[in-house]
Formats: C-alpha cells, structure tokens, sequence
C-alpha cells in the first residue's frame, strides 16, 4: 500500500512536469506545424542561466524569472533566425515534396538541440551539477510516518496548474490567442482574415519556449543538471504530446499525467532499466491503435 | 531492353566502385597511421551515412534510429564472434541478415507513420534499444560491453602481401565492404526501386495512383536501409569494443549530419558529409593551434561547429554541398 502511494504521488508529481513539456511541443506544433526536438535543450540552456545567477548570489527567484523570459527570448529567436528563412523557402527542389517539407524542420531542429548542448557544454563544463529546488525535497510527516510526498512536489504540482489555467484562459478569452488558434486552424484563412501569421506563429515558439524552461526548471532539482539530462526528458514528452494527440492541449496534459504514471510504476514495481521500454511500449501502443492520440482531431496528417 | 538497361546501370556503378576502391587503397598507403585509422572510420561511416541517404534522402522517411540499427549489426557481430568463434569475414555477412530483420520490424511500424511521427518514434526506439544491454546482461554484458577487434589478417595475406599494420589492416577490413555497399547504393539509385522511393518522397498519393504500392516499398526501403546500417555498426564495434556507449543516440545524429552537409541526395555528398564530419576536429584543432583553448572548449567545439553547420546548410542551402548542382538545375 505505501509503495502504491509512493509511486501515485510520485506519478503526479512527474506527470505534471511531462504535461508542460508536452504542452509545450503541442503548442509549436499548431502554430507552426514543427515538432521542435531542440526544445529542452532550450530549457537546459535557460536553466543553467538561472543556475549560474543563483550561484553568483542572486535569490532563486531572480533565477527563476530570468530563466523563463530568455526561454521565450530564445523561442522566439530561434523561429525569426531559423524556422522562419526555412518556411519561406518552400520552392526550392529538396523542399519541394511533402515529406522532406516535413522532415527537415526536424533536421533544423536537432542541429540546434546539438548547438545548445555544445554552447552549454563550453560555458559551463560538463560536468553534472545540482540546481537548487525553493521548497523542501524531504516528505511531510504524519506523526511518525513520513509521506511520499514532499513539499516542492506541492510546489511544482501548483505551479503546473497555474501555468495550464493561464494557458487556457490566453487562448480562449484573449484576442491574441483567438489569432493563434486561427492561425493552427488555417494558416491561408488566417491570413485572409488579417491576422499577422508569421507574428502568431514567433509568439507560440516563445510561449513555448517559457513553458518548457518552467519545466526544466522544476525537473532540475531532482534529476541534476548537465547538457545531456533533459534529452530525456524531451522523449518523455514527445511521447505524452502523441499519447494525447500532438495538437490538442487537454490531451497534452492527460497524456504527460499518463506517462508520469507508467514510469513511476515501473520505477517502483519493476526496474527503472526498463522504464525505456515501458515508453516505446506505449508510444508504439497509441500509434497502432489510435495514431492521431486520445483526443486529437482526425486529422493527424498535417501536410 | 530493359535488361540492357540494367546492364549499363550495373557498368555505371562498377566503374564508381573501381575508382573509388583504387583511391582508397592509394590513399591508404600513402597516409600516416593516425590518418589511417581516420579513414577506416571514414570508410565505416559512409556505409551508415549512405543508409540515411537511402532512407531520408531518397525515399523521404526521417528515422533518427539509425543508431540502434548500428548496435544490432554491432552485438550481432560480437556475440557470433565471442560465443561461436566466427571469423569477422562471416559473422558480419550474418549481421547483415539480423539487422535486415530488425529493418522489417522497424519498417512495418514505421510504415504507418511520416514526418515527425516517424523522427520521434525512431528517436525513442534509439533509446530504449541499447538499455536492452543492461537488461539482458548475461548476454550483452551490459555498460561493460563486449570487447572485439579486427585481430590479424590471416598467414596467406601477410605471406603474399606483407604485414600490414593494425591501422592498414583496418582499413583493408573496411574498403571491401565499402566498395560493396557503394556499388549496391548506386545501382539502386539508379534501378526501378529507387524510382519508386523517390516517387513516394516526392508525394505518396501519386506514386499509389502510378501502381506503387508505397507501404510494402517503404518496408522494402527500411530492411535495404537497415541492412546499410547494421553493416557499419558491425565495422564500427570492430574499432574495439561494442557497448551501448558505443552506440549512443549522437550517432543516428551524426550520421544524419552527415547526410545532410554533404548532400542528402547523392552518394558523393555522403562521402563528403562523412569526410567533413570525421576530420571537423582535426581540422579546428589546426586552425586554432595557437590559440591556447582549454579542453572544456576543444572538447564541445567540434559538435558546436558541426551543429552550427548544420543549421546553416538547412537554412541556406538544404540541397548540401554535393546538392548545389542539382538545386541549379531545376
């Protein structure tokens, strides 16, 4: 029974960090059609940012900020410098066909997953190095028994819900996340309709790019920080965005809570050796069965 | 006619085989035993760059586990030649076959999928298959590995040729299997299958509509792909050991950069890409001699520039550097 509790409160914890990660993919996905694999690395990067102003002294929270601005400054950066030059550049002949228009965005996107790691690697060695967490890592006590859970799993989990409610609220009551939604629907439409696609499109890599940094942020006190650490992370996460179906949020959140749940599982009743398995199975699962998610739209194809 | 056609297709390709192994050899003998050992790994790579260009390339599917396909035909090698005593000249025509199998498995599931369905799916399959490693670890071994090498040349050649060095001698390992991989690539560039991937690249519903039945030729093109890498992986671990360090998830992506520096259409762009991407370090290091750099630098440089390159290739030029011909012409 303890070990249950153990792995349910440790399955939500984690979980609530893989629906950000998985948010965050699902948001660039509808915005601009990309599945960005460079996107924790990106995080990585910011939070070393944050790692080293903590270090020179500044509280966490200056850290904390900082970090989640230049994720979206970065985000935002990468799509103007990058992935913007790629989609104008549609008539070329290695461009010309669907699946290679598919194929190397993701090309482009590993290329800056290798830059950023090589970046991080020579400014801040490679070296693994702690990142501190604002709450206490030891669980609550009750009476003489001492929980499974701790208070800076409170903490992420809280803060995960409060990034979801403002998410949500952004692109349901906002003009500009109307825009955005428009843009995912119909980019020509969108267009027509006087929306400023390329603006729409920069704003959900930045968007992005914050969510995942938060993300990197709270992972980072329990798994250490180096350049490699959140490749991992970034797998776990592409699997919960097509557990849930890559452009749908809700099924984002579902599935990075699904995810959280298999692996800390496995982690508790079998061998965390074969929590990799245990991801493919699934990935590989949902893909046989129900390939566009648990509740993606039918249109999985985004051409 | 037809047959003709196969002919003169053969002709083209055992010509670009000939003079390719020619230069090579040349090259070998001429070279130091550092650049030795750098062109055996240039020769071992291209097998594996060539399989991305099968596959990406030419036929339009982005799989990032090329890697674990390598490892296949690595461990395959190694536990034939560890346990049964094989000779490598044997057990690497059979790793050939076991990554061709794993290329069947890889290619039924994949055929379902496209673009980053595909890239992701290929992705954690690269993950999970070298932790197979430490789960079954009275066979693999686990992180520790299994410790192989191309040993010795056998008592005829050294009798009728000399006693090469071990850095010659990995390269006379690698060129006959190079020339082989090079021939087949080129003649199925040039062949009835390679038109039909190339038609499922360029759009799926027209190549059905022309009669090409784009999921059993996207298996097809995934075992022939498969087979590329598993013959590199099984050279690869004959470098010295076959572990899962050995086949880490950077290797699908260096091969895929490779691919694409170099032209991810064309067989000369995989050569160049795996020359560019080998001799990068040696390279910067050269430039930047002077400069007195901490390892901390040196040691990220190489992936930095590569990556950087990378980037830029896609951006300015997505055709590579093998490509800018092919790009004009249109």
């Amino acid at each position: 029974m303890n070990t249950f509790l153990a792995a349910l409160f440790s399955g939500t914890s984690r979980g609530a960090i893989f629906a950000l990660v998985a948010l965050g993919l699902v948001i660039v996905w509808r915005g601009a059609g990309i599945v960005n694999f460079a996107q924790m690395g990106q995080a990585m990067f910011s939070t070393y940012i944050a790692s080293t102003l903590i270090t020179n002294g500044n509280s966490y929270w200056v850290g904390f900020f900082v970090a989640l601005f230049a994720g979206a400054a970065m985000g935002a950066l990468l799509d103007i410098l990058v992935m913007r030059p790629l989609s104008n550049k549609k008539k070329t002949e290695l461009l010309s066909s669907d699946s290679m228009r598919a194929a190397v965005p993701v090309i482009a996107s590993l290329g800056i997953l290798g830059a950023l790691q090589a970046l991080a690697g020579i400014l801040w060695a490679a070296e693994e190095r702690g990142f501190p967490a604002p709450a206490k890592q030891e669980g609550f006590t009750f009476g003489s028994n001492v929980m499974p859970f701790t208070a800076f799993d409170l903490f992420v989990i809280s803060l995960v819900a409060l990034t979801l409610v403002i998410t949500t609220l952004f692109f349901k009551k906002t003009g500009i996340g109307l825009a955005m939604r428009a843009t995912a629907l119909n980019q020509e439409v969108a267009k027509l309709s006087g929306i400023r696609t390329n603006r729409t499109r920069t704003l959900s890599w930045a968007i992005s790019g914050a969510a995942s940094s938060l993300a990197g942020l709270l992972i980072t006190p329990t798994s250490n920080l180096s350049p490699n650490t959140l490749d991992l992370v970034l797998i776990v996460g592409f699997t919960a965005a097509v557990v849930g179906g890559l452009d749908s949020p809700a099924g984002a959140v579902l599935g990075g809570f699904i995810l959280g749940m298999v692996i800390s599982f496995v982690t508790f009743y079998d061998t965390p050796e074969d929590v990799f398995l245990s991801i493919l199975a699934v990935l590989l699962l949902v893909l046989l069965i129900r390939p566009r998610g648990i509740l993606g739209s039918k249109d999985v194809r985004r051409v | 006619m037809s047959n003709l056609k196969a002919h003169s297709i053969a002709r083209k390709s055992l010509i670009r085989t000939f003079l390719f192994t020619v230069v090579m050899l040349i090259l070998g003998s001429r070279f130091d035993a550092y650049n030795q050992a750098q062109l055996a790994l240039v020769l071992i790579l291209f097998i594996g760059v060539l399989s991305v260009t099968i596959l990406t390339g030419i036929s339009g599917q982005l799989s990032l586990g090329q890697g674990a396909l390598m490892a296949v035909g690595g461990y395959s090698t190694a536990l034939m030649m560890i346990n049964y005593k094989l000779s490598l000249w044997i057990a690497i025509p059979l790793s050939i076959i076991s990554a061709g199998i794993a290329g069947l498995l890889l290619g039924v599931a994949a055929a379902r999928l496209s673009g980053p369905y595909l890239a992701g799916t290929t992705l954690v399959i690269a993950l999970a298959i070298p932790t197979l490693a430490n789960r079954f670890m009275s066979v693999f071994k686990g992180d520790e590995g299994l410790p192989v090498d191309v040993g010795y040349p056998p008592a005829w050649f050294s009798n009728t040729f000399g006693e090469p060095s071990y850095e010659k001698w990995q390269i006379y390992v690698a060129l006959p299997f190079a020339a082989i991989a090079l021939f087949f690539a080129s003649n199925i560039l040039l062949s009835r299958s390679g038109r039909m991937w190339r038609a499922i690249r360029d759009n799926e519903l027209a190549a059905s509509l022309n009669g090409v039945n784009y999921s059993r030729q996207k298996i097809y093109v995934f075992i022939v792909s498969a087979t590329f890498a598993g013959l590199s992986g099984a050279l690869y671990g004959l470098r010295g050991l076959v572990g899962p360090s050995v086949y880490p998830v950077s290797l699908s992506l260096t091969l895929l950069t490779a691919a694409v520096l170099g032209g991810i259409r064309s067989i000369s762009g995989a050569f160049i890409g795996t020359v560019i991407v080998v001799y990068l370090p040696d390279w910067i290091e050269k430039a930047l001699g002077n400069f007195s750099l901490s390892e901390q630098v040196s040691n990220f440089l190489p992936a930095l520039i590569s990556s950087l390159l990378l980037i830029l290739v896609v951006v300015i030029n997505p055709a590579g550097v093998a490509g800018t011909r092919l790009h004009k012409h249109k």
